[in-house]
């Protein structure tokens, strides 16, 4: 069974009376420890498709297959458990919570779990240290650079041990240096046997992937 | 999530917006302050009433003469007796109920210069003095009555002890009985005898605060001598503290004297005397008091009495005090109300506030039902923090309101009280905005700035 597995997926919003087709008979597949690009311009409805992919947005029709878990029959409250245990986040602008300090940030995911405090900090610290954030525990987002940041959202993400990595424009907010050193990062996620999903529309980006799949105006081209 | 880990991110929240979570809970101060005085002036009301009442005896009948039926009818009845020479007495003829107090100064009867009488009703030559004689008719005549006694009262000048003038004082004639009927202890000595009476001897019972205005205390005053009207009495005991009483002859400020002693040398026959009985069973007051008055007013026929009953003044008084309790209570509602509409709307900007935080949670998997509890929890803390300030601010209130000459008695009950409506009130009016931010959907919620 493949880890991503999609059939005829359609999507739609209503404008006024009308329904405004979004993605159109997507059909996707994604093995275990592949390395895809999602590319495609603004517009084209690779935003859509990654909030169904993360199983934050249902389709309108089609089938969803997760890590073999059938998404498209699943009811809304169980989503949010699968989004904790199957997907790992990693957002544009980071989404960190910042009220709360690095280590805080990083085990928000176990701590959803039922998880005890000391022992998702635990669990967390292989993870902090891979990702170089051993020094940065105690400071709040606000204290931290862009490609800090980006790491925190990343520790995040990698710490439930999630079935993949989805990443939404991963280095849409950070400088040339910061990006090239998270595309190497997740160059070596994926050599680790982790299986991410990068959504961008920028080709030099999905160009570090093993695949690029492009999105044109609601429909998948390989 | 597990619960410890929902409170200690609700404690990071709270910890980190101090000043919002002071100005949220204001409301909820000012319901917790409300409902704590409210509480403790309404105890100090109950407390007040049972000490003005602690010397009645709910059986208690008091019987007075009203007028003739004539009067009655007019509802009019006033008059002036005045003899002896230098003093005059006033009599209110609407009759003495509630303790058959007496108002009127008694001058020095001895003069021998005779009087004139000055009546404001037609016939009020033949003005009804209830005697003793009575009391024994009641007792012979009404079944279910214990016991009765007869009593009235006047001021009159007293001099000795520590006084440096004649001073009026409130001077009772009573019973031997009258100690007992009306629960009063004595602090030392003995009450006035039946010997006393009989013999009209020159001897009084003084009250508590009397006592030691006029002697320093009650062991000074026993056995000492006090001239009343220029006649010396001695103080044969001195009762113990009753407080302020709702009705009838205060006994802390009292002088007792026997009955007949008091007619003989300092009121004459003008009195207007109270006429006191015991229903043995409190359910027959009633019955007791009808069958009570058509004795008299056979006895004296064409005369009106009026008889009230302790009970009902009783009941009277505590009707009173609840519904000026509730009146409080139905105030500090209105404030909780207020208290609370203001706690939803702080909440409510505040999830706004906080949507994208709220779509984070929710992207990473945390459950509806673990955000409702986050943010229910830091409705019913904020409310808590209120509800403590509250407590403490009517704690440092109550001096204030007490220099107010209100009765305020502060209670753990009242404090615990006033905690649970604080954090109830916060907690259900912060139950809509949690619910609100527990259903909102990622997507939208990611994409709030």
């Amino acid at each position: 069974m493949s880890m991503i597995e999609m059939h005829n997926i359609n999507k739609g919003y209503m404008l006024g009376e009308e329904k405004l087709p979004i993605l159109k008979n997507i059909n996707f597949k994604v093995e275990k420890g592949e390395y895809v690009a999602i590319l495609g311009p603004s517009g084209s409805g690779k935003t859509t498709f990654m909030n169904i992919v993360g199983c934050m947005d249902v389709m309108d029709s089609g089938e969803y297959f997760l890590d073999g878990v059938a998404i498209h029959s699943t009811k809304e409250e169980n989503l949010t458990e699968i989004r904790n245990s199957k997907i790992g986040f990693i957002f544009q602008n980071y989404q960190l919570i910042p009220t709360y300090n690095v280590m805080q940030n990083i085990i928000m995911p176990l701590l959803m779990r039922g998880i005890k405090h000391q022992q998702a900090e635990a669990m967390c610290y292989t993870t902090i240290k891979l990702l170089g954030l051993d020094k940065r525990m105690d400071h709040r987002p606000s204290e931290l650079s862009g490609g800090q940041k980006q790491r925190v959202s990343i520790a995040r993400a990698l710490v439930g041990k999630p079935a993949i990595l989805l990443a939404d424009e991963p280095t849409g907010a950070l400088d040339q240096s910061s990006g090239k050193d998270v595309l190497k990062l997740f160059r070596e996620l994926n050599e680790m046997g982790n299986t991410i999903v990068m959504i961008t529309h920028d080709l030099n980006v999905a160009q570090s992937a093993k695949r690029i799949v492009r999105i044109v105006d609601g429909q998948l081209q390989e | 999530m597990k619960l410890s880990e929902i409170i200690r991110l609700v404690y990071l929240n709270l910890i980190q917006n101090k000043f919002k979570v002071i100005l949220t809970s204001i409301g909820i101060v000012v319901g917790s302050a409300t409902i704590m005085l409210v509480i403790a002036i309404g105890t100090g009301g109950k407390e007040t009433v049972a000490e003005q009442f602690k010397n009645l005896n709910a059986g208690a009948i008091d019987i007075t003469y009203s007028g003739s039926s004539e009067e009655s009818e007019s509802d009019f009845s006033f008059g002036f007796d005045m003899e002896g020479g230098g003093g005059f007495s006033m009599i209110q003829g609407g009759g003495m109920a509630g303790g058959g107090s007496m108002s009127g100064f008694g001058g020095d009867s001895g003069g021998g210069m005779g009087g004139f009488s000055f009546g404001g009703s037609s016939d009020s030559g033949d003005e009804v003095v209830m005697t003793m004689d009575d009391c024994e008719e009641l007792l012979t005549l009404v079944s279910g009555i214990s016991d009765a006694t007869i009593s009235y009262s006047t001021t009159a000048s007293v001099e000795g002890g520590d006084l440096d003038s004649a001073t009026y004082y409130t001077v009772a004639g009573v019973q031997d009985n009258y100690a007992d009927m009306s629960n009063l202890e004595m602090a030392i000595g003995e009450f006035i005898t039946e010997e006393n009476n009989e013999n009209k001897e020159k001897v009084c019972v003084l009250g508590a605060t009397v006592a030691k205005d006029i002697y320093g205390s009650a062991y000074e005053a026993y056995d000492s001598k006090l001239y009343i009207d220029d006649r010396p009495y001695t103080v044969a005991g001195v009762f113990t503290e009753m407080g302020s009483m709702a009705s009838g002859v205060s006994p802390d400020t009292a002088i007792f004297i026997p009955y007949e002693t008091g007619i003989k040398y300092i009121t004459g026959e003008s009195i207007s005397p109270t006429l006191t009985v015991i229903a043995e069973d409190v359910n027959n007051v009633d019955t007791v008091m009808e069958d009570a008055l058509t004795v008299l007013e056979d006895i004296y026929s064409g005369s009106v009495f009026e008889a009230s009953d302790a009970g009902s003044k009783m009941d009277a008084a505590s009707t009173s005090n609840e519904t000026l309790t509730l009146l409080l209570i139905s105030m500090a509602i209105i404030v909780f109300i207020v208290g609370g509409i203001g706690i939803m709307n702080v909440l409510f900007v505040s999830v706004k506030e906080r949507t994208n935080e709220i779509g984070i949670l929710k992207a990473l998997g945390c459950a509806r039902k673990d955000i409702l509890l986050e943010f229910l929890l830091e409705a019913s803390c904020i409310s808590f923090i209120g509800a403590v300030i509250g407590v403490l601010l009517s704690l440092g209130i109550t001096p204030l309101v007490e220099l107010l000459s209100v009765r305020v008695s502060l209670s753990v009950e009242g404090a615990l009280l006033s905690l649970f409506f604080g954090v109830i009130t916060g907690s259900a009016f912060g139950f809509y905005p949690a619910y609100k931010a527990s259903r909102l959907i990622p997507v939208v919620a990611l994409n709030q700035e």
